[in-house]
């Protein structure tokens, strides 16, 4: 019964006569009827040519025939004559769509918020009311709609994606919070109902708690409440009209020549059902008291108020948490070793979205998992107050709670899963499911490997946490880590050594080479820097921001240290350390030191440095170091055009840098023009064949267009030359799997390279 | 043979009735579960399959269907419960030239009536079917008897008045609009029905997709029990259809990503093929009228593939 409750939903409750598909309550159903399609098509599509005029007012179709033309439809008068055109719509029958917007929009802003609302404590009523505001902005303002490419409906799609995909693993599908995707009150509504219908497709020969855990799973990683859930019911609860006649009639003569059967997931309720129809005090009562729940006409308040709770219960917590969680997701589904799983367009966006993350030069490719302050950063560009607000507000503790929350429910869910098999079993004891049973047991969706990919993550998070807090502290998180059995030390002039194989693009060679040095010589600025720059071109940013934090701390002027500095934070996404190195630079500079002003303030604002670099850009319009430097700042800003025409101009100056030329394919597959990417790849490649990075980034920028045999090559030899390159095993095991090359991900395991390049030449 | 790749979701596939190289493709974007609807018309020409024309829609578009009496005109069942009514031949600023809002809920299915042809039906989600015709801006009819979604509603091939419904209430019924209420119900299947198709050579003949993975053939004047059952899928059955052209002949896609071909008159022996070619949830699949073997599919993985009977769909 509930489930016609979903279906039907709240619209039920909201206007009479409103037919508000899929809305939730009387503003939305309002919202759907009133400016409906004509107002979402201006909304939504509206940058597609060719679309603005698309309305509901359109022409009719031009013959005028009579309308009950059709035998049969003389049974059908009253259909439409009250209500499906409610009075107000027939005065905006003939308008233009717009004012339909704007009396929509003054009429919203007219409506008196909800009573119930007011039951909420004092303190929170504000927080609730401008969430109201902000829901009912993005519904029904023309400008609040999020664009339907950006990133968040990439991350929903790819999010939904691996809710169907969990049909073929079997594997429960975990609990995480996204983050915001800004979805409306409406589309909530819309994910919520056709999850459930569709779910039953899909997973429906797993049994209806399978599914509701499923389902509930996706609902709550995208926050929608699921605040009918208690009430879900499948598809069929006895309600087949004729067989509750044929039930009184006592089966007496009827043209209705069958009894139907029950579905066999169902079995028990059905014969609930029928005994409580057969019983004397039966259902009737119980029915009715259930349609009263409906009309009542409270589900749409109670459920705003909810959603609102819901919202604000997210809003303080679900920030870092989501963040913290989907990534703990990633990583755990890029663990899966079902094939069909690997194949699943998730893990494609996984590796999009990692990449995402990465700016500039030495694209960092780091994994998904240790991007915490990609994620931050990201979140902090698109929600910069209610982040800070959230950071004071102390993340670690949210992000502790919720986990072990999220850990403590995910953990039993095989077990409930198993329950509702066993369940089942024991009602109908089909022979399918011993079969079913066994084959889950073989591909361990069931057992162990699902608890501990969970107690896998799970170690992996406090792993993080800790490493979360030292990065807290600022630079000096950064220790550098020397390698072990070094043979240069002891070298009679390690320096020079180094400088020789950085010279011949040994860089792996010549790490060790210069950790002998500044072992050696801890002081030498030098050392350190070009031991830097050795770890940023051999694809290993950490290592390099904690050599040159070390260089800068030997000469806190040297202007290479602190470009490179400046760079690499950018490519951790760390913009006030970054900028901080840069406006350094432009300090220490002897020609345009004098350009920053004395007393310099802890204040970083980017639109002031870079104005700085500006004038000083006027100042020498042919340094091309400036325009280097305005090209890592305005990747910071993610004004990747202007990052571009910066670094072309760079290049102008200076065609041979090819670390230039890799910033500048870096910046390009930032901005989705990954195919332009590869030229700029391979001019660097050109100028220093050994440059690893510069090969893992070629590698990425086929990934981005999908080419991912071909990234496969790139970036096996980039491994082949630094085989520590750990993100780009990473990055290798991703490409394997969307190639649907699993057979080859045992040779990642075992990190052997031959393998790998053999079935990979490049 | 030619592969077209969509933006969004492809959710099925409909030959035109008079140009034999023309297609109709709705799409929706995330899966159908929330954002935009595509409609696309494509031609299949020497260079492949060509989009013609594309219509984007608020909510997503779960089916389509070709006017039987006129080629530009084609309709489109979306998720916000409405009928889209396009045309070809109007500017592209006309389009919609209807837009017909009365399903409460996602509209599941149209189809359009082959013999009194200015007529369709549209199941929906709602639980209930509505008659339309083109003339009027309103449903003639609506038929509530199901209990629970309606996933597709079909008309006869031969009766004007006459058509099949299935639905997640685990019925199919049998419709004729001069009657009062429904004729037959068939409890056809213990799981969720979400397609059924009329054999174009027998007229009771009626061919049933569910969730429970197995299609059945029916005699609907004898619903008590199928005339056959065909097993092979290893997922709900998304779409069933018979041959134009050969009695026996069917084609079905399932949500198991493969495109079958079956010969219900060899019970032992029905499944004559099964195609991988699609990577996701295969949910729309059409056999040409006009040309025979001629075949269509779509999917989840934004692809649309057509190719002979016999060939492999993604031999080039």
């Amino acid at each position: 019964m509930a489930f016609r409750d979903l279906v039907m939903g709240g619209a039920g409750c909201a206007v009479p006569g409103q037919d508000g598909a899929s809305s939730s309550n009387p503003l939305g159903g309002l919202a759907d009827s009133i400016i409906g399609s004509a107002s979402k098509t201006q909304e939504r599509i509206r940058e597609m040519p060719g679309l603005a005029g698309a309305s509901q007012a359109g022409p009719q179709f031009g013959r005028n025939g009579p309308l009950t033309s059709l035998p049969g439809s003389e049974f059908n008068q009253a259909q439409w004559h009250d209500g499906q055109v409610p009075e107000y719509m027939r005065g905006f029958q003939s308008a233009d769509p717009r004012e339909f917007t704007d009396a929509w929009n003054q009429s919203v802003e007219r409506w008196p918020p909800p009573p119930q609302l007011s039951t909420v404590p004092g303190n929170q009523e504000g927080a609730l009311f401008s969430e109201f505001d902000s829901i009912y902005g993005q519904q029904a303002g023309p400008s609040g709609a999020p664009l339907l490419d950006a990133p968040p409906q990439r991350v929903l799609n790819n999010f939904l994606h691996s809710f169907f995909d969990s049909s073929r693993t079997n594997a429960p599908f975990p609990a995480v919070r996204l983050p915001e995707l800004g979805l409306s009150q409406a589309d909530k509504r819309r994910i919520r109902d056709r999850s459930h219908i569709m779910g039953r497709h899909i997973f429906a020969d797993k049994g209806d708690t399978f599914v509701d855990s499923q389902v509930n799973g996706l609902l709550h990683s995208l926050d929608i409440d699921e605040s009918l859930g208690a009430q879900t019911r499948g598809p069929l609860a006895g309600q087949i009209p004729e067989f509750e006649q044929l039930w009184k009639e006592g089966f007496a003569q009827s043209n209705m020549q069958v009894v139907p059967r029950p579905p066999m997931s169902l079995g028990t309720q059905w014969a609930n059902e029928f005994h409580s129809q057969v019983g004397p005090s039966g259902a009737p009562q119980g029915w009715a008291d259930e349609f009263d729940n409906l009309q009542t006409g409270n589900n749409w308040a109670n459920q705003m108020q909810e959603q609102s709770l819901s919202h604000l219960r997210n809003g303080q917590m679900g920030n870092m948490a989501g963040m913290e969680q989907t990534r703990s997701l990633v990583q755990t589904l890029s663990q899966n070793q079902d094939p069909k799983f690997q194949s699943s367009k998730f893990l494609q966006f996984v590796s999009k979205m990692s990449r995402g993350e990465l700016i500039v030069e030495d694209n960092q490719v780091k994994s998904a998992t240790t991007n915490a302050d990609a994620w931050a950063n990201e979140f902090q560009q698109q929600h910069p107050e209610s982040w800070a607000a959230e950071f004071t507000a102390g993340e670690h503790q949210f992000r502790g709670d919720t986990w072990a929350n999220e850990f403590a429910r995910g953990k039993p869910e095989p077990v409930t899963t198993n329950d509702a098999w066993v369940d089942e079993f024991s009602k109908l004891g089909v022979k399918d499911w011993a079969d079913e049973f066994g084959d889950q047991m073989a591909r361990g969706a069931l057992g162990d490997d699902v608890s501990s990919e969970w107690v896998d993550s799970y170690d992996q998070f406090v792993e993080e946490s800790v490493r979360g807090e030292q990065m807290k502290a600022g630079s000096s998180r950064f220790v550098y880590q020397f390698a072990d059995n070094n043979p240069y030390v002891g070298h009679p002039n390690p320096l020079k050594e180094g400088q020789e194989l950085f010279r011949r693009g040994l860089l792996s060679e010549a790490v060790l080479a210069l950790e002998a040095e500044v072992l050696k010589n801890p002081d030498n600025a030098e050392g350190w820097r070009l031991l830097g720059i050795t770890h940023a071109e051999n694809d290993d940013d950490r290592q390099a921001i904690a050599s040159m934090v070390k260089a800068r701390d030997a000469d806190p002027s040297n202007l290479e240290v602190l470009l490179a500095l400046g760079v690499s934070h950018t490519n951790e996404l760390e913009q006030d350390e970054a900028l901080r190195y840069l406006r350094g630079w432009l300090q220490h500079h002897p020609k345009y030191g004098a350009l920053v002003p004395g007393n310099v303030s802890e204040q970083l604002i980017p639109s002031e440095v870079e104005g700085l670099f500006l004038e000083a850009a006027q100042m020498s319009p042919e340094d091309s170091d400036i325009h280097t430097v305005l090209g890592v700042i305005y990747n910071l800003s993610r004004n990747y055009v202007k990052a571009i025409s910066s670094f072309e101009r760079a290049l102008q100056l200076k065609p041979r840098d090819y670390s230039l030329w890799n910033k500048l394919g870096a910046t390009q597959a930032n901005s989705s023009r990954s195919a332009e990417a590869i030229y700029a790849y391979q001019e660097a490649l050109d100028l220093k064949p050994n440059y690893v990075r510069a090969w893992s980034n070629m590698g990425i920028g086929y990934a981005n267009q999908g080419l991912y045999e071909e990234s496969i090559r790139y970036y096996v030899r980039a491994l082949e030359m630094n085989p520590k390159a750990d993100n780009a095993w990473q990055y290798l095991r991703i490409s394997l799997s969307i190639a649907s090359r699993n057979d080859l991900l045992d040779a990642v395991e075992r990190k052997d390279l031959s393998a790998l390049a053999k079935e990979f030449p490049l | 043979m030619p592969v077209f790749r969509t933006a969004f979701n492809g959710y099925s596939v409909k030959f035109s009735p008079f140009l034999e190289n023309r297609l109709a493709v709705p799409t929706s974007q995330n899966f159908g579960m929330v954002g935009n609807g595509r409609q696309y018309i494509l031609d299949l020409t020497p260079n492949g399959l060509v989009q013609v024309a594309a219509f984007d829609t608020p909510d997503s578009l779960y089916d389509c269907s070709w006017s039987e009496e006129n080629e530009n005109i084609l309709v489109s069942a979306s998720g916000d419960g409405s009928i889209k009514v396009w045309d070809l031949s109007a500017p592209p600023m006309a389009n919609p030239v209807s837009n017909r809002q009365e399903h409460a809920h996602e509209v599941a299915s149209v189809d359009w009536n082959m013999v009194r042809k200015d007529s369709f039906l549209s199941s929906s989600w709602d639980d209930t079917i509505r008659l339309w015709t083109l003339d009027s801006p309103h449903s003639l009819r609506t038929f509530a008897e199901h209990s629970y979604c309606v996933y597709n509603a079909c008309w006869n091939p031969r009766h004007a008045d006459i058509f099949a419904s299935a639905s997640g209430d685990c019925t199919l019924r049998i419709w004729d609009v001069r009657q009062p209420r429904s004729t037959y119900v068939i409890p056809g299947h213990e799981m969720e029905i979400l397609t059924c198709d009329w054999n174009k050579y027998n007229e009771f003949m009626l061919a049933s997709g569910s969730v429970d993975k197995s299609i059945k053939i029916w005699d609907v004047r004898s619903p008590r029990q199928e005339l056959t059952r065909m097993l092979g899928h290893t997922y709900a059955v998304r779409r069933v259809k018979f041959s134009p052209h050969k009695e026996s002949l069917m084609v079905s896609c399932s949500y198991d990503m493969t495109v079958c071909l079956w010969d219900f008159r060899q019970p032992e022996d029905a499944l004559l093929a099964r195609l991988n070619h699609h990577t996701e949830f295969a949910v729309g699949v059409d056999m040409s009228v006009l040309v025979e073997g001629l075949l269509a599919s779509t999917s989840w993985d934004e692809s649309v593939y057509v190719w002979q009977m016999g060939m492999d769909p993604r031999a080039a």
